[in-house]
């Protein structure tokens, strides 16, 4: 997982022009700011599911998926990133599949964070349908806890 | 020949100029005038209509037609007048007579007035459009006599004064009605409507009002219902005897309006009497006159049939989830049986097989049916129970009515493929068991099944049929070759070879037979396999059964019928008095559930205990020691011991069954995805969803849920994918 080719890695700083450390570090700040272009982002993110799975593998790892998660979320800030991890972890436990990691990204795009337009006949992968049955559960009970 | 003018000859009839002079049209008049007094003084006879006649005719042909037509008027007006007065002045009761016999003498005159006056009626009054004469008579009495101030009002009182008294039981001149009414049909449609008709249906009206307000008050529904029935007969009646016929719908609607139509709520809800009791006692008489006076206001019958769904649907909620019931699943069966006959029994003799209420009926049942998921189990059961001994002796038209009796409760059912699951179980008990009453009533049944689903409902269980068919004659071929061959001691076995993808699945179940039995079968083994080459048989020693001959203590010989999981055990007793659990365990390598299952029925079973257990528990424990029980002894020589009959699963047997039914329908659900999408290609996700549960409905019905997850693992498995911009639809990959 995680895998540049060599050819992959020449052709692509060929592509951006570096050929020294130092050019690489002056160019970050603008690769950085490119990722706040929504569409680009969504390519990387979408790129960042087959390079971080195992070769061979279709779905994957839930350890590496939350890892990556993390990671690009911290970017292009999600409210519910964290949620989203803890729900995978206690009730999930699986590998994660390509639909659900990409449909999650437009999850996070078009639903806001309090789930109030969420729609159940939206065609959402049925993870991400108890992810909001999750939330609406602990909201709840939030509620209840601080209302008594 | 002279050329002579053709002058044209002329003809001329001979004028013969009769002048009337205005004192001899006077005097003519005078004469027809008498006339006409006469006539309505009854002194008729001694007139001569040729004079008569004659004379109205010189004073029509000589120009005096409007004097004549005129003094008519006149004439007739004045005599009206006086008959009016005649009229107003009789007494109480005598006031109808009175104008009745005036009506009738006024026609009589009137026909003769205008046979005299015919000439003038013919050319005056057609050239000058005139009223003619014999309507003129009418209208002259109309504006006269019937609508005058002092007679008017005094006429219609007493008509629905009369009509009233009828009503309330007392007798009336039925003739003199019909006299009078029949005179305001003549005079005119309007006259009759505006004149009597209306108030006489807004009489109607207020009467049948108050009268089932108080009804209501006092009778309970059925006798309602006779009440309203009379009336509107009565009405219908009344008609008849005295009234024009096309007032009839009009009144008839009235009571139906007042006596049915604002009361039918009230009515079909009544406590003890409505009809929901009619019901429940069966009161067939009752339900078809309500159902035949409902049925001429609108939304009657609606009324009746919503009342009869909701109350179906009710009890069938309460019979399906009772308790008590669900104990017994074929007596379950059977009460939804008799509920669907009762109701049958209604709709064709009270509600004359009205279809509407049929399908109120079938929409109900299959409600409340689906309301307990265990109904497709205890259907099936019911059937087994009905194959195995119910159907005994039974003549073959009712066994087949029997049948369509369940393929009807088939037909209700929405989880149809848990059925199928159930049937197959117990169908091969029965199967294997041997214990099936007819051969022909179980195909008669696969048969029906197939026509209602299609093949591929049927198709396996077809094929268990022929297994065993097949299976005989394999035996036959074993038989021979065994009585061929040498010794013929040792058991004698009878086998079933079942196609593994036919037959129900069994989780694996494992024993140690014992040499006697083992050599045995090693040898049918090696028939089968000496002609079926490249198949592999593997024993199912969890579903056969056994017959052993046992000898108990005083000579006591018993022929005992047994599973072969006890057979097994059974025979360790042969060389042994006395084993523990764990001997026996360790010998026959059976599974623990599967063991204690066995030893229980051999052990703990009054009446059946061929073996002794210490201690005398009712349960088996890893430490019990089990004895030979030479003091069993039974009334018959053939002892049934073994348990391989059909029955209501335990919770966790049902939650396998669930679970395998759950596994069945996710290739089911991902073939009709996968059929729909290829022929559609790009879909949306909720048309996806009602198409599969379109496709799929005469099977189960799909949960969404399920159908999201299978449509994402058609995604992964790349079959399906996500359109770019809308998130929404799917796509067909080839």
């Amino acid at each position: 997982m995680c895998e540049f080719s060599r050819q992959e890695f020449i052709e692509g700083l060929q592509m951006l022009g570096v050929d020294s450390i130092d050019k690489l570090k002056y160019l970050l700040p603008s690769l950085r700011a490119e990722l706040k272009d929504e569409h680009k982002f969504r390519d990387i993110y979408n790129f960042a599911f087959g390079w971080a799975k195992e070769k061979g593998q279709k779905s994957l790892a839930l350890d590496t998926a939350l890892g990556m998660w993390r990671l690009l979320f911290k970017e292009r800030p999600w409210p519910l990133v964290e949620l989203w991890c803890q729900f995978l972890q206690a009730k999930h436990n699986k590998a994660i599949s390509k639909d659900t990691w990409s449909q999650l990204f437009e999850f996070s795009r078009i639903i806001d964070p309090s789930v109030s337009n969420y729609d159940s006949e939206g065609a959402w992968p049925y993870l991400i349908d108890e992810f909001v049955e999750y939330l609406r559960e602990n909201q709840s009970l939030e509620a209840c806890t601080s209302g008594a | 020949m002279s050329q002579a003018k053709k002058k044209n000859f002329k003809i001329e009839p001979f004028k013969h100029k009769v002048e009337m002079d205005p004192k001899y049209a006077e005097k003519t008049w005078k004469i027809l005038e008498d006339a006409i007094h006469e006539i309505y003084n009854h002194n008729a006879s001694g007139l001569s209509f040729e004079e008569l006649y004659r004379n109205a005719y010189n004073m029509v042909l000589h120009k005096y037609g409007e004097k004549l037509y005129s003094e008519l008027v006149n004439t007739m007006t004045q005599h009206m007048r006086e008959i009016a007065m005649i009229v107003e002045a009789s007494q109480g009761d005598l006031f109808l007579e009175e104008l009745d016999s005036k009506w009738r003498e006024h026609n009589k005159s009137l026909q003769m007035i205008r046979d005299i006056l015919m000439y003038m009626d013919r050319t005056y009054v057609n050239n000058f459009n005139k009223t003619p004469v014999h309507e003129l008579g009418l209208n002259l009495w109309r504006d006269n006599i019937v609508r005058s101030p002092k007679i008017k009002d005094r006429l219609l009182d007493m008509l629905l004064d009369l009509v009233h008294r009828e009503r309330t039981g007392e007798v009336i001149n039925r003739g003199l009605m019909w006299n009078i009414t029949k005179m305001l049909v003549d005079l005119g449609p309007s006259v009759y409507q505006d004149d009597f008709e209306r108030p006489f249906l807004d009489a109607a009206s207020d009467f049948y009002r108050l009268e089932s307000q108080q009804f209501i008050e006092t009778s309970d529904c059925a006798d309602y219902l006779r009440k309203a029935e009379k009336r509107l007969n009565e009405e219908i009646d009344r008609i008849t005897h005295y009234l024009d016929p096309k007032s009839e719908p009009k009144i008839t609607s009235v009571v139906e309006r007042e006596v049915i139509g604002n009361r039918m709520k009230l009515l079909v809800e009544m406590d003890n009497s409505g009809l929901v009791s009619m019901l429940i006692d069966d009161k067939y008489e009752d339900l078809g006159r309500m159902y035949n006076l409902f049925r001429r206001v609108p939304t009657g019958l609606q009324t009746i049939r919503d009342l009869m769904t909701s109350h179906l649907r009710d009890t069938g909620r309460q019979l399906v989830l009772d308790p008590e019931r669900l104990k017994d699943p074929v007596e379950f069966v059977q009460r939804l049986l008799d509920e669907k006959d009762k109701y049958d029994k209604v709709i064709q003799l009270s509600f004359n097989n009205d279809k509407t209420f049929q399908n109120a009926l079938n929409s109900s049942f299959e409600f409340f049916i689906n309301l307990n998921v265990r109904s497709p189990e205890f259907i099936s059961l019911f059937v087994d129970d009905k194959l195995r001994k119910g159907l005994k002796g039974v003549s073959e038209e009712d066994v087949e009515s029997v049948l369509d009796k369940v393929m009807m409760l088939f037909r209700y059912l929405q989880e149809k493929d848990v059925f199928e699951k159930y049937y197959k179980q117990h169908l091969a008990k029965r199967l294997l068991s041997g214990r099936t009453v007819s051969d022909d009533a179980e195909r008669s049944l696969i048969v029906k099944l197939k026509t209602e689903c299609g093949y591929q409902f049927t198709s396996k269980l077809e094929g268990m049929f022929t297994d065993m068919k097949t299976s005989r004659d394999t035996m036959q071929g074993f038989n021979a070759t065994l009585a061929g061959s040498e010794s013929n001691e040792g058991p004698t076995l009878a086998v079933q070879v079942l196609t593994t993808g036919s037959w129900p699945t069994q989780s694996g179940a494992r024993c140690n037979m014992p040499t006697e039995i083992l050599s045995m079968c090693d040898k049918f083994k090696q028939y089968y396999l000496s002609t079926h080459t490249g198949r592999r048989l593997t024993w199912q020693t969890n579903m056969g059964t056994a017959d052993l001959k046992a000898t108990f203590g005083n000579g006591n010989k018993h022929e005992l019928n047994v599973s072969t999981y006890q057979m097994f055990i059974l025979c360790l007793f042969n060389t042994a008095d006395r084993l523990t659990y764990r001997e026996i365990e360790q010998a026959t390598d059976m599974l623990a559930p599967d063991l204690k299952r066995s030893l229980q029925s051999l052990a703990c079973v009054k009446g059946k205990n061929v073996l002794r257990k210490d201690p005398m528990s009712k349960d088996i424990s890893e430490g019990d020691i089990f004895l030979f029980n030479d003091k069993f002894s039974s009334k018959f020589y053939k002892v049934k011991i073994s348990t391989v009959v059909a029955q209501k699963e335990s919770e966790p047997e049902k939650q396998e069954t669930r679970q395998k039914v759950e596994e069945d329908r996710k290739p089911q659900i991902e073939a009709a995805i996968v059929r729909i999408m290829k022929a559609r290609r790009l879909l949306d996700h909720n048309n996806i969803i009602s198409e599969v549960t379109k496709q799929l409905q005469a099977r189960f019905l799909p949960n969404p849920a399920v159908i999201k997850k299978r449509i994402e693992s058609l995604i992964e498995r790349e079959f399906l994918e996500r359109d770019r911009v809308d998130r929404k639809l799917y796509r067909y990959l080839a």
